[in-house]
């Protein structure tokens, strides 16, 4: 008895301990000091350029809650958000979640009414369903009133896909990515092999570039849940097909795409044995480990591959524009995120979280933006000659963003029961539990089953 | 009894050791990787003890604000949930071991029905009750649909306690001329301590490791760690440190409850499922 | 007539009436809490109500989301898994259990504080376990595809995504975290089993192999019954492991029918459907939990 209430009085002094060391920091809130970067200008941008004004905190002591995908521009969001803050006296909580999580719980927070979320970082392909559900605010009264100070021209026109849904702005351009072709400059010098050009080469190059002992695979790819089913519709697009018919009904099982799927397939024997399961995160960690010549990716992981503290390929990776099928007309696949304000926020936070987006998308900037890992979507950015000095593949990115095609992922309101759905099946097919007919069949039942 | 011959001694031996091998090398790996680098994370062959020990991923999420609030949250939540089912279940408990109403005595079944409702089905209706009520993201939507499973199993455990203690001195309470009541909380109660703990024990554990109910129910402000663990998983690699970083802190009333509070742990397991 | 009467009313309000007042609070909160969500769970699961539809119309659609439910490839997949799921994990729980029990039961300091240690898994937040082991499986970098390669054992895609690897390798997590669970439960068995007829047994000559399968398993039986209906019933909750591991993949291998209503319910929010499948798991759960009580007062007698 005595020695059981010793050691109930030790359980909670230990829990309020710990609950105390964790707590010790909260009292503090924003890092003190900006994450350490490769960019030696830690100047926070608008130090020096804005001027000193007067009544310049309108919204000061507002605290907006935004709900941030943890992708690599989430750095940027650490580096600058105590920046804003400082400058706008507006404070801003983030909440870093991953893609699932992100999704789960901002569409939970919407159709709750709860908005427990002001801001929110919103996937391109999620941007039909918050603009057609009234999730996310329209934005374009907004964008017409401070059209003269954000120069929206200087915006690329593919980034308006980003948030763009039947004519109106559901959310903001924040990070445009370009599908391009990653790959190990001097493994394949090695092997003698020019970088691929069309679909049919990549595949050709990832066969010579495995090697039978398993130390060496050709080609990173993405295979399980939503990853899965947006790196298959990546090939769909490079192959010219669509997943939609012609009257814009979603007909996925068509005899090119079991086709594209079957070739998709036999991409993945020349890669590495768990990439049935990858997701993104693996897949970065597979081509940063070293033991993959080639991966198709988002540019915005890029610079991490130059960053020594997680990656082992330094100055070995070169970069070029994603292959398409022989004798197609290029065209690239377009993605990355906007960024919406909840629809069911308090007007003031609105206007205060309007004040972040025009604040994180202005010209200067951006460039800070881009310095912590943030991606761009202004051209005055993509050609700014300071950053394609630091970052050579800015220019492969602005021809990427010129022919960008940022649809080839329909984004329609029902886009995630479809992409759960090629998520399941195409994951099926690649571990062999289905064919590729069958597997295409399969989601093609499952998406009409759940269409409303 | 038979005699164990030398053999028979090495085999049971071999046998006792592959079990705690089988049974404590993921937590090792887990407690080890929380003292590890990146590259040490992933280095194949596995390093198990030799390697550089660090208190980077500590640091990381010390400094961290959020780390801090997420268990703030699931102590807020845990204790909650505990003693709201300490102070409804025990009476109960006590009602159903002691009355000779057989409708009374049916609801100890009902509890133990209760009890064992899938979680998801529970959570689909409260979840649209709680946005109804506007309760979503508070601390009290997931401490009172912790506290349904919760108090049920409190019940049932404490019915089968109270069951074992003497009535004599409730009896002899009663001709001192205390109400029935009375000699509940001047009586019984001071004798059950011990089945009142492990109760609690088992109710702040269950609580503590709740994913489901506080993934649905709970907003940023509310979250607790098995959330914030799950966000340790990023786009841009796989957050092993991290997560390890963060599953420690999660795992601490385990360990301790496992190691130095085992016997009112298992009493409560073994009365929980057994004793009718 | 009326003395007794009032005499049986006192006796109520003493006794009974003040037992159920101190059962009462947790009656109300209870009904307040479980019983109305569950009567609410039926009426919203005969309607088609979808929580992302704007207009948030409900359209009274009867048995019509629970006919859905049986023609539903996924579902009946999801039931075939998590029948296959529960067995699995089951079965091997309580051999393995019991054979730890017997390997454990002594009373010696040393087997007390194994046993301590082996507590630590069943008290681990599930999603820490899940989360773990797929570190360990992770084929490129997990320990467990590492040393099975040392042994000469390819994996090939790895344990979570190889189609006759994957069931068994998450229900190996299951039996990872539970085995201890059904290992106490026997020892409680074995501590309370009667003495006498072994030394009858010693007596007659009985090898001890055979006391064990003539008198011992027997003996148990009632443990078995409880072990198997309780850890029968436990398993068909699962969601965290299989959350955090595959995810339900390979394709809808290892989609037990918990995961495939969270899915449903609060990643689509089609609540109608998701709580007709959630009362479908649950009449499945309530026939398991009532024969469970049956055994349970049986016991008793």
């Amino acid at each position: 008895m005595q020695k059981m209430k010793v050691a109930l009085y030790l359980v909670l002094a230990l829990t309020l301990l710990v609950g105390m060391v964790g707590c010790g920091p909260a009292a503090t809130e924003a890092p003190a000091e900006p994450p350490a970067e490769e960019a030696p200008t830690a100047v926070p941008p608008e130090a020096t350029t804005a001027p000193p004004m007067e009544e310049a905190k309108p919204y000061e002591g507002v605290e907006l809650s935004l709900a941030s995908m943890t992708d690599q521009y989430v750095a940027a969001f650490r580096y600058l958000i105590p920046v804003f803050e400082e400058e706008t006296g507006i404070k801003v909580v983030m909440d870093e979640l991953g893609y699932v999580d992100l999704r789960t719980k901002t569409v939970a927070d919407f159709v709750g009414d709860t908005a427990q979320y002001d801001l929110m970082t919103v996937d391109i392909v999620w941007s039909g369903e918050y603009g057609a559900n009234g999730y996310t605010l329209a934005l374009d009264d907004f964008m017409a009133r401070d059209a003269e100070e954000m120069n929206l021209d200087d915006i690329m026109p593919v980034a308006w896909t980003l948030g763009e849904w039947e004519g109106k702005h559901y959310a903001f351009p924040l990070a445009g990515y370009a599908n391009v072709l990653n790959y190990r400059a001097d493994l394949l010098a090695e092997a003698g092999i020019e970088p691929p050009a069309t679909q049919e080469e990549l595949l050709a190059a990832a066969q010579a570039l495995t090697k039978e002992d398993g130390s060496q695979y050709g080609i990173a790819l993405l295979g399980a849940g939503s990853a899965g089913a947006q790196d298959f519709m990546a090939f769909v697009q490079q192959h010219g097909g669509t997943i939609l018919d012609a009257d814009g009904n979603v007909k996925v099982n068509t005899p090119e795409n079991v086709a594209i799927l079957e070739f998709f397939g036999s991409l993945f024997d020349y890669a590495p044995p768990g990439a049935a399961d990858y997701w993104w995160d693996q897949r970065e960690s597979a081509f940063r480990d070293g033991i993959v010549a080639m991966m198709e990716g988002w540019s915005i992981a890029r610079a991490g591959y130059e960053n020594p503290e997680i990656s082992n390929i330094v100055g070995l990776v070169d970069i070029t524009k994603a292959p398409v099928s022989e004798g197609m007309e290029p065209q690239y696949g377009f993605g990355g995120w906007g960024i919406g304000i909840n629809a069911d926020s308090d007007p003031v936070k609105q206007e205060a979280a309007w004040e972040f987006i025009k604040w994180v998308t202005s010209e200067e900037v951006q460039k800070e933006w881009l310095r912590h890992d943030g991606a761009p979507i202004r051209r005055s950015t993509l050609t700014d000659p300071e950053l394609v000095a630091e970052y050579p593949w800015l220019p492969l990115m602005l021809e990427s963003f010129e022919k960008g095609n940022g649809d080839y992922r329909p984004r329609f309101p029902q886009y995630s029961i479809v992409e759960d759905a090629l998520g399941t099946y195409v994951n099926a097919f690649l571990t062999g539990q289905e064919t590729a007919q069958d597997a295409l069949d399969k989601a093609q039942t499952q998406i009409e089953a759940n269409m409303p | 009894m038979h005699k164990k011959s030398a053999a028979e001694k090495v085999i049971l031996t071999l046998l006792t050791v592959l079990v705690i091998i089988f049974f404590m090398f993921p937590i090792v790996w887990l407690v080890t990787t929380a003292f590890k680098y990146g590259r040490d994370a992933f280095a194949i062959p596995p390093k198990w003890f030799l390697f550089d020990w660090t208190f980077k991923n500590f640091q990381e999420a010390l400094d961290n604000a959020a780390t801090g609030k997420f268990i703030l949250n699931s102590l807020i939540i845990s204790t909650g949930a505990t003693t709201l089912s300490l102070a409804l279940g025990v009476p109960a408990g006590y009602a159903i071991a002691r009355t000779k109403s057989r409708l009374i005595n049916l609801s100890s079944y009902f509890f133990l029905l209760l009890l064992m409702v899938p979680p998801i089905a529970m959570l689909i209706p409260f979840y649209l009750i709680m946005r109804d009520v506007h309760l979503l993201g508070s601390y009290w939507a997931v401490i009172l649909i912790d506290t349904a499973f919760d108090a049920s199993f409190v019940v049932w455990m404490m019915r089968s306690y109270f069951a074992d203690v003497p009535r004599e001195m409730e009896e002899a309470a009663w001709v001192d001329g205390a109400s029935r009541i009375g000699a509940f909380f001047k009586v019984a109660l001071p004798l059950s301590i011990p089945g009142v703990a492990a109760s609690a024990l088992y109710t702040f554990i269950y609580s503590w490791n709740d994913f489901l109910f506080a993934l649905m129910l709970t907003s940023p402000k509310t979250k607790t760690i098995p959330l914030g663990i799950l966000a340790s998983f990023s786009a841009v690699e796989i957050g092993w440190g991290r997560m390890a970083t963060l599953s420690v802190f999660a795992i601490i009333p385990a360990v301790i409850i496992s190691l130095f509070l085992n016997r009112y742990f298992v009493q409560g397991l073994t009365m929980g499922a057994t004793k009718g | 007539m009326t003395q007794s009467f009032t005499k049986t009313m006192r006796r109520f309000i003493t006794n009974d009436g003040s037992y159920l007042l101190l059962a009462l609070p947790l009656l109300i909160f209870v009904v307040v809490i479980a019983i109305y969500p569950l009567f609410f769970s039926f009426r919203i699961s005969l309607f088609d109500y979808r929580l992302t539809d704007p207009n948030q119309t409900q359209t009274f659609v009867g048995f019509g989301n629970y006919l859905r439910a049986f023609t539903d490839e996924v579902i009946t997949n999801s039931v075939k898994a998590t029948l296959v799921y529960v067995a699995g994990t089951v079965v091997v729980e309580i051999l393995l259990g019991l054979g730890m029990a017997l390997l454990l039961s002594a009373e010696t300091r040393i087997a007390q504080i194994i046993r301590s240690f082996l507590l630590i898994p069943m008290a681990l937040p599930p999603l820490v376990v899940g989360l773990v082991w797929k570190s360990l499986y992770n084929v490129d970098f997990g320990i467990i595809p590492y040393y099975l390669a040392q042994l000469g054992i390819d994996l090939g895609r790895g344990p979570l995504s190889e189609l006759h690897l994957a069931m068994p390798s998450i229900i190996l997590v299951d039996v990872w975290e539970w085995t201890p669970l059904v290992m106490i439960l026997f020892l409680a068995g074995i501590k309370s089993l009667p003495t006498e007829p072994y030394e009858a047994a010693t007596v007659d000559g009985a090898s001890r192999l055979q006391s064990f399968w003539y008198l011992t398993l027997p003996l148990l039986k009632p443990t078995f019954l409880v072990v198997l209906l309780l850890r029968t019933m436990q398993s068909f909750k699962v969601f965290d492991t299989i959350y955090a591991t595959t995810a339900g993949g390979p394709g809808t291998l290892t989609t037990v029918l918990n995961y495939q209503i969270y899915k449903v319910g609060l990643t689509f929010f089609d609540m109608g459907y998701a709580a007709a499948l959630a009362n479908i798991l649950l009449v499945i759960v309530a026939i398991l939990s009532i024969l469970y009580i049956m055994v349970l007062e049986r016991q008793q007698l």
